[in-house]
């Protein structure tokens, strides 16, 4: 270990060192009682809930009480595993994340740098206010809007047939091949204005000085970009990176729901659906438990790599 | 010292005790009804005394709007027996909302009919509330009391809302499954008599060829809808086609059901669409549409024909209506695969025990609701529920019959309207009388001949009488009396049971190789439809068909006795 850091460690110990006697309680008392209702809210709605885990080792029957219910280890667990098609849920489920995910973070970058390099005002909010009012639309307005430009009269085909580039319309819709460009084309379109607007504030955070200093020794706008920008915004980046890798397995729900159909049924279902077909759907709300504990337990073991290789690398964490 | 510390005691009780409340409230169980301050009105003839006000909660399962609060009918309603409604529409997925109802146990005081509440014990027996409270219910009913019972544990739960019918129903508006073409293809080839699926076909296609644009847009000769619960325009046409009215997944015969999806009879038809699509005529994106997307590809008038329910396309046809396409509006044919084969499209209504009210345990006064539903069902309310007032919503003419003005009639039509002049919401899901009033006049004004020919419009006249007939449902055989076990499809097959999986993987196969079959080469059909019938053959169909013949068997043994 270097000196620096052992010399940091020394520090925050000796201040840990105070101990913790009723005076000092009594003096932090305002404190303490502000921080109960917090406390309580977590505690009723983060960890009370997670009793409800139980469910997912009977056979849940509602409206009855605990003692009545059947247990039934892990029957629910196997049939998950077991069905045919979980497995290709799972496929479907993790490759839309990761397209979403990697789509999402590079969109979202590329447009904040652009955004960034724009030095009229009124332009730069024009552009930004159109990119992230997509946000504010829901998920059944958006499919709506991409089932009609996908149609083969929409708007997509009528482009192409313009430019030449196809000879007759493509049925976008009827192709598993397309179904994950589809969706991941449909989340850049509808988030990645907002999610710029987290970057963009990173940006106006790091200091002119440093630009004015590149400018004098003759850095190029790109140069700028590159070596103040972008490592301006890294740590950001990161713990953005994290969060969202704890969500790998939430790939969504209504847009695969909504634009789904039987000819492209092997690439559109994803767990949530799954579950809603044969969990929600068939009142059996155990296999649904299962599959929430099964995506959380995923969800933390991920969220924990991710946290790991960045300390690793030496970066900011999330933990 | 002391001083502070108590301010500090004060402030933290201050706090916990404004989160208990808040947290109390998140937990909150049924809202009582008792705050409302409605004046309290005086009955005339019921007891003499006063009225006492009281609010009936009402869960209502599917998307509504709320009437507007001076709706002139729930007004006479609680002038009368004091009862106002407080409804509440779906809103979102049917599943989730009742799941969490059930988590909480967070019942209303009346709930539409669904067998996830039947199951999760949320609603009371009526047997014996109706027995002692409500002598004109059980007189409604009297003659359906055993077909009402829960076959699993025999006690009555819900009152079925259509079903229950005074004398042979009356009806000239056809709500159910045809094969549906348009006015002006039966038109144009001079009004043919179409019995079979070629027929059928052979005059779309002749159609299709000789306009190929309607208004501009390219023809669709033939369109399916497969989204969604709203699956049948693609699983159901087969048992039609030999002669069987609708079942859904299965066909029964002498008793027996068995589900149709695999036979051979299907795959007739089937293989008739793929040829239809190999020849251009079925819609290239019938099967990556939505509901939305199909409603209004009909709506443009550019649909030549499909294979669907009639309330489910409705509202695009009421909008060919308004924009004065009526040759484009659409007529129904009950096809069949030879013109031997007598056909069952039209079925008298069964008893749908799946819909209709029922009082949940949380009613805090089950006796005073069922006694206003009783009070409603009498035949002076059913009138006004139904009709409307009298010279207002319609008028009585010399010979006793109940007629409607145009303006009278515009208004039955108007959602807006409707929301400050019917009791909608409550009328759908309430026991009601179907069939014909003590006086001869037909409950439903849709349903009342000369009323229904009164409204005809000119060109739907001079249609009908090209054909020589009445009425649009005369294009359908006469409805053969029920099996006593019929519809299949109001079985209840049990949540989480190995036979409902079933059927939602049979569902799943047919989603997904049916679309594949029709589309294929059809040099490639044979192929497809062999894999589809191996996949089914892997599920345990069985299981499903067991659970349907169990119940039509109960139902067969308990139902008949009279």
């Amino acid at each position: 270990m270097d000196e620096t850091l052992t010399k940091n460690r020394t520090v925050r110990k000796s201040k840990k060192e105070k101990k913790m006697t009723w005076s000092l309680i009594k003096s932090q008392s305002q404190l303490i009682y502000m921080s109960v209702p917090l406390l309580a809210y977590i505690i009723l709605f983060a960890y009370v809930p997670i009793w409800g885990w139980t469910m997912a080792f009977q056979d849940y029957k509602p409206a009855r009480s605990f003692s009545d219910q059947k247990w039934v280890g892990f029957k629910h667990f196997e049939f998950l595993f077991k069905d045919d098609s979980f497995l290709q849920v799972l496929r479907n489920t993790l490759a839309m994340s990761i397209i979403n995910l990697i789509l999402g973070f590079t969109t979202a970058i590329i447009l904040a740098l652009l955004l960034n390099e724009i030095k009229k005002i009124f332009w730069k909010r024009t552009v930004q206010t159109i990119s992230y009012l997509p946000h504010f639309l829901s998920w059944i307005i958006v499919t709506g809007i991409v089932a009609t430009s996908l149609a083969s009269d929409g708007i997509v085909n009528d482009v192409l047939l313009k430019l030449n580039l196809i000879k007759e319309p493509i049925q976008w819709l009827s192709e598993g091949k397309y179904f994950w460009g589809i969706v991941g084309a449909s989340h850049v379109w509808k988030e990645v204005g907002w999610n710029t607007i987290i970057y963009l504030a990173a940006m106006s955070a790091i200091d002119p000085a440093l630009y004015e200093a590149a400018d004098i020794d003759g850095a190029s706008r790109y140069k700028k970009m590159l070596h103040i920008t972008l490592p301006g915004i890294k740590p950001t980046i990161i713990i953005l990176l994290i969060m969202s890798i704890g969500h790998i397995l939430e790939a969504g729900f209504e847009v695969q729901y909504l634009l789904g159909n039987g000819l492209v049924l092997d690439w559109s279902q994803t767990i949530d659906i799954f579950v809603l077909k044969y969990g929600l759907a068939q009142g059996n709300y155990s296999l649904a438990t299962a599959a929430g504990i099964f995506k959380t337990v995923v969800s933390v073991t991920m969220l924990l790599f991710a946290n790991w290789m960045a300390k690793r690398l030496g970066e900011e964490r999330l933990l | 010292m002391g001083g502070t510390s108590k301010t500090l005691f004060r402030l933290g009780t201050i706090l916990l005790l404004s989160l208990s409340v808040i947290l109390s409230g998140c937990s909150g169980g049924t809202k009582s009804g008792g705050g409302k301050n409605a004046p309290e009105q005086s009955a005339g003839e019921n007891n003499g005394g006063k009225v006492e006000p009281f609010e009936i909660s009402v869960f209502i399962g599917e998307a509504g709007q709320q009437p507007t609060p001076d709706n002139k009918i729930y007004k006479m309603i609680k002038e009368e027996t004091g009862a106002s409604f407080k409804f509440e529409f779906l809103a979102g997925d049917i599943d989730q909302k009742l799941g969490v109802m059930i988590a909480g146990s967070d019942y209303p005081d009346l709930m539409t009919g669904n067998t996830k509440l039947t199951t999760a014990g949320a609603y009371i027996p009526l047997e014996d509330l109706i027995e002692e409270h409500a002598p004109n219910l059980k007189k409604h009913y009297e003659r359906y009391w055993n077909m009402m019972k829960d076959p699993n544990d025999g006690h009555i739960y819900i009152l079925p809302n259509y079903g229950v019918l005074n004398g042979d129903p009356a009806s000239n508006w056809y709500a159910g499954p045809a094969f549906w073409i348009q006015k002006a293809v039966l038109e144009d080839a001079g009004y043919p008599q179409v019995k079979t699926l070629d027929e059928y076909f052979d005059l779309i296609a002749k159609y299709k060829e000789k306009y190929p644009t309607i208004d501009g847009t390219p023809t669709i000769g033939f369109e399916i809808l497969n989204y969604d619960w709203r699956n049948w325009g693609l699983f159901n046409a087969p048992q039609h086609l030999i002669g069987h009215p609708n079942n859904g997944g299965v066909v029964v015969e002498d008793g027996k059901a068995e589900i149709f999806a695999d036979k051979d009879y299907a795959k007739r038809y089937y293989q008739k669409l793929n040829e239809m699509n190999a020849a251009g005529l079925v819609d290239k994106e019938a099967f990556t549409q939505n509901y939305d997307q199909y409603m209004a590809k009909i709506s443009s008038g550019a649909v030549l024909g499909m294979f669907d329910q009639h309330w489910n396309f409705q509202t695009a046809e009421e909008s060919l209506i308004t924009q004065e396409k009526l040759e484009r509006t659409y007529i129904g044919l009950p096809l069949v695969y030879d013109a031997s084969i007598r056909d069952h499209y039209k079925d008298r209504p069964a008893l749908n025990l799946n819909n209709g009210f029922g009082i949940s345990v949380n009613a805090k006064d089950p006796v005073r609701i069922i006694k206003l539903m009783d009070r409603l069902i009498e035949e002076d309310w059913q009138k006004i529920l139904l009709w409307g007032i009298p010279d207002e919503d319609y008028y009585v003419n010399e010979e006793g019959r109940f007629m409607k003005t145009q303006e009278q009639r515009d208004n039955f039509n108007d959602g807006t309207w409707k929301l400050g002049n019917k009791a909608d919401a409550w009328v759908k899901f309430a026991p009601k009388m179907e069939g014909f009033f003590s006086d001869g006049n037909s409950t439903d004004a849709a349903a009342q001949p000369e009323e229904f020919k009164a409204g005809l419009k000119p060109y739907d006249r001079q249609f009908l009488e090209a054909y020589g007939f009445d009425s649009p449902v005369d294009f359908f055989s006469e409805a053969p009396e029920n099996d006593i076990a019929y519809p299949a499809w109001s079985i209840d097959l049990v949540d989480g049971s190995e036979a409902k999986i079933v059927n939602t993987k049979q569902n799943e196969l047919s989603t997904k190789y049916l679309p594949k079959a029709i589309l294929a080469k059809p040099s490639e059909f044979d192929n497809v439809w062999n894999e589809y019938v191996a996949e089914i053959g892997k599920l345990n169909i069985k299981a499903y068909e067991d659970r349907i013949n169990e119940v039509l068997q109960w139902r067969t043994e308990t139902w008949s006795v009279k």
